[in-house]
């Protein structure tokens, strides 16, 4: 579930990147393409990043020892 | 035409006007009118040439005159200044000597007859040549004459030839015929001009005045004509360019309208080579563009992976680099040198400064990434029962436990962020192959390399993230080892999920075909392709044997199109060899992702909080300092570049080795001022 939720929020963050620079950077269709592109590429880095951290951490099969003793 | 052009041009360049570099579009111009209008402006500029120099060599001529009147009326003034003193001491001598005054007068009669008949030439000689002048006439005379010679202190202009030359004014006075006519030959002999004029004083202050008036009439008479020439060569340059390419391109069209395979004026060069590649950047694309550069240049109109390159490099920099605090050290730096940036562009940098600058952007983007790579994988501050929602879980750290489950983390982030990369590479080759329209490179060369590349890593990559799903304790590592070694055995406690038997013995069947898949097709799809040319070119061979030149240009395509079938076939097969071998290194150098956050842990631990641990204000000075040096020193100068040569590395052999060819060159822009070696046309 927290996968999933965090996914979304990923996507919104990436389209609402995408509208910001598509307005505040509006210098015709080439460069346009070419910044979508890279906010979209840094999205899905940003995303996989933390996807892969989250995922690792999920069931852990090396849990924590709190006691050094051990 | 071109003959004039280059007239026009060659005028031009003595004149100093440049011709305008700019053509203007000017589509109207018709070939009829444009040779009549070059007819008329080369006769308009020869005419004006000529009058010039008809003006000039008159102008000279009387600036020579002039000099000539002042210096022969200073000799006539200076003479008569000193006939009136000799009068003077003549009478002088005649009061005092009263015996002997009859002598003196017959004297003076028999002088006064013979200046009655002398003559007398005036005008310029060269001053190296004064000595003999004077030495000869001297000697033709046999000593009866006078000759005063007065030195002008500047250069005179020499109507004959147009130099500046040293030169005296001379003049001689003689008697008889016989004398004057030896003299003027010898002033011919020497290339003395001479001028007319009169002993007169009031007559010489008029010659005077009316030589003045005409050299200033005639100096504006030809300042005029120099505007006037000026004007119409800027009038040629201003259309100069346009009318040659308007030209060319004219007998271009001449020479293929004709049919003729002889090109009657120049010959136009038909090549096969690829166009140049030319890609727009700013100031901050362009250093991407030159990591990508590197490699290679793209060859015309393929795909550029300076696109993606943008972000994927600095975010593979910052996987491997991953800490926020050193990222932030990073950021300050790349801001400080964008900061001065103005005055860094203007001003001389020493090598490492200057690449360091260069690339600004780059350490920008990369801080950033580092900044972010480095709380997803290092800290976090909240705290919750469930699974650690941003990070790594910080109870984690200083437990037995850390080392093995950051190193499996690690391990296997690797191997899905360097499929996820070869993938894209592998994707960019089938837009590269789609927009050439090459279906060769789209079925037999795409497609398997994504079969092969999914079927082996790609399930790996699948298996990860179902063992971290569903928490199975599976050994990935005897399980792909077994894939291979033992298909049909059973998978035992292996196994993550029901029908994996199944599925892997269908994907290792897909991977094993997918190699002969990538290596046979081509060449003989090639080696038909071509056959099918061939015999096109054999058909045309046949139609065209009356004509013995069309039949030798037919046969020269014919030798420089061969097809050599082993040759293609070698190279198919290294180059399958290659994805194949590469598709396993690849992933395996993917692992350099571990390398940093080791040693920032060893520094942390074993220097500052050692230091720390002594309760000693010196020792914790001298700590803070070796973990100050130790930080700058080795993790930020020397880890990054580290950092920053395996991220390149990963770039070139994971990414653009997958559908990159690279086998282009830059583009030059054209320019006017290279087309001197075009004008021997």
């Amino acid at each position: 579930m927290g996968f999933s939720v965090t996914t979304l929020i990923f996507a919104v963050i990436g389209i609402v990147a995408s509208l910001c620079t598509r307005i505040c950077f509006n210098r015709g269709p080439s460069a346009n393409l070419f910044h979508l592109t890279l906010v979209l590429t840094a999205t899905t880095c940003c995303w996989m990043m933390w996807a892969i951290v989250y995922l690792a951490q999920m069931k852990p099969l090396i849990v924590p020892i709190l006691s050094e003793g051990e | 035409m071109a003959r004039r052009l280059r007239l026009f041009k060659e005028q031009m360049t003595k004149a100093g006007v440049s011709p305008s570099m700019w053509s203007t579009r000017d589509d109207h111009f018709d070939l009829e009118h444009l040779e009549v209008k070059l007819e008329e402006l080369e006769a308009e500029l020869l005419e004006i040439n000529a009058n010039n120099e008809k003006l000039q060599h008159t102008y000279n001529e009387l600036l020579e005159y002039k000099l000539v009147l002042e210096k022969v009326g200073e000799l006539f003034s200076s003479a008569k200044n000193k006939a009136v003193a000799h009068q003077k001491e003549l009478e002088f001598q005649t009061t005092v000597e009263g015996s002997i005054d009859s002598p003196l007068l017959l004297e003076q009669e028999e002088t006064t007859t013979k200046q009655i008949k002398l003559g007398f030439i005036g005008g310029l000689v060269h001053r190296e040549k004064s000595i003999p002048f004077e030495r000869i006439i001297f000697r033709a005379a046999r000593g009866n004459l006078f000759l005063k010679q007065g030195v002008i202190e500047h250069p005179v202009l020499d109507p004959l030839s147009g130099e500046m030359v040293h030169k005296n004014v001379f003049v001689v006075f003689y008697s008889g015929e016989r004398v004057k006519s030896k003299i003027l030959k010898i002033c011919d002999a020497f290339g003395a001009n001479r001028y007319a004029f009169s002993n007169d004083s009031s007559k010489q202050f008029q010659t005077i005045r009316e030589v003045s008036g005409r050299i200033s009439e005639l100096k504006a008479t030809i300042d005029a004509a120099l505007i006037h020439r000026s004007t119409l060569l800027q009038t040629i340059g201003y259309h100069h360019g346009q009318w040659r390419l308007l030209i060319h391109k004219v007998l271009q069209r001449a020479t293929m309208d004709c049919s003729s395979q002889v090109v009657a004026i120049f010959q136009v060069l038909e090549t096969t080579e690829s166009p140049p590649t030319y890609f727009c950047t700013n100031k901050f694309t362009s250093s991407f563009q030159e990591i990508v550069d590197a490699y290679g240049i793209a060859k015309y109109q393929e795909a550029n992976p300076g696109v993606y390159t943008v972000v994927t490099f600095p975010f593979l920099f910052a996987v491997m680099f991953g800490d926020w605090g050193h990222g932030i050290c990073l950021l300050l730096a790349a801001l400080y040198l964008m900061i001065r940036e103005r005055k860094f562009a203007s001003q001389k940098l020493g090598d490492i400064m200057e690449m360091a600058f260069g690339g600004r952007y780059i350490i920008m983007m990369m801080a950033l990434f580092s900044i972010y790579t480095g709380d997803a994988s290092t800290t976090g501050f909240i705290k919750v029962r469930s699974t650690y929602p941003f990070g790594v879980d910080p109870k984690c750290h200083g437990t037995r436990s850390e080392l093995p489950f950051l190193n499996s983390l690690k391990m296997k982030m690797s191997i899905l962020l360097g499929v996820s990369q070869m993938n894209l590479g592998i994707i960019m080759s089938y837009f590269n192959a789609k927009y050439f329209k090459n279906n060769i490179n789209i079925w037999y060369q795409f497609v398997p390399q994504i079969i092969f590349l999914n079927s082996l890593f790609g399930y790996l990559s699948l298996l990860i993230i179902i063992k971290w799903s569903t928490g199975s304790q599976a050994d990935l590592y005897h399980l792909m080892i077994y894939t291979f070694l033992s298909p049909t055995d059973d998978l035992g406690e292996n196994q993550l999920f029901v029908g994996q038997k199944l599925l892997q013995l269908v994907l290792l069947l897909l991977a094993v075909v997918a190699v002969p898949w990538m290596l046979l097709p081509k060449p003989f799809l090639l080696k038909k392709q071509h056959q099918e040319r061939h015999q096109g070119q054999s058909y045309d061979l046949l139609c065209g044997t009356d004509d013995t030149l069309e039949s030798e240009s037919q046969s020269i395509a014919h030798d420089h199109d061969e097809f050599d079938f082993s040759e293609v076939f070698v190279h198919q097969l290294i180059h399958t060899i290659e994805f194949v071998l590469g598709a396993v290194s690849n992933t395996a150098s993917s692992l350099r992702f571990l390398a940093h956050s080791e040693l920032s842990s060893v520094f942390y631990d074993k220097v500052l909080l050692l230091a720390w641990g002594y309760n000693n204000t010196i020792v914790l000075i001298i700590g803070i300092f070796v973990f100050i040096c130790a930080t700058v020193g080795v993790l930020l100068l020397m880890e990054s570049p580290s950092a920053f040569l395996h991220a390149l590395r990963l770039h070139w052999v994971e990414y653009q080795n997958k559908f990159y060819e690279g086998d282009g060159y830059k583009f030059f822009p054209f320019s006017f001022t290279l087309l001197t070696d075009e004008d021997e046309l």
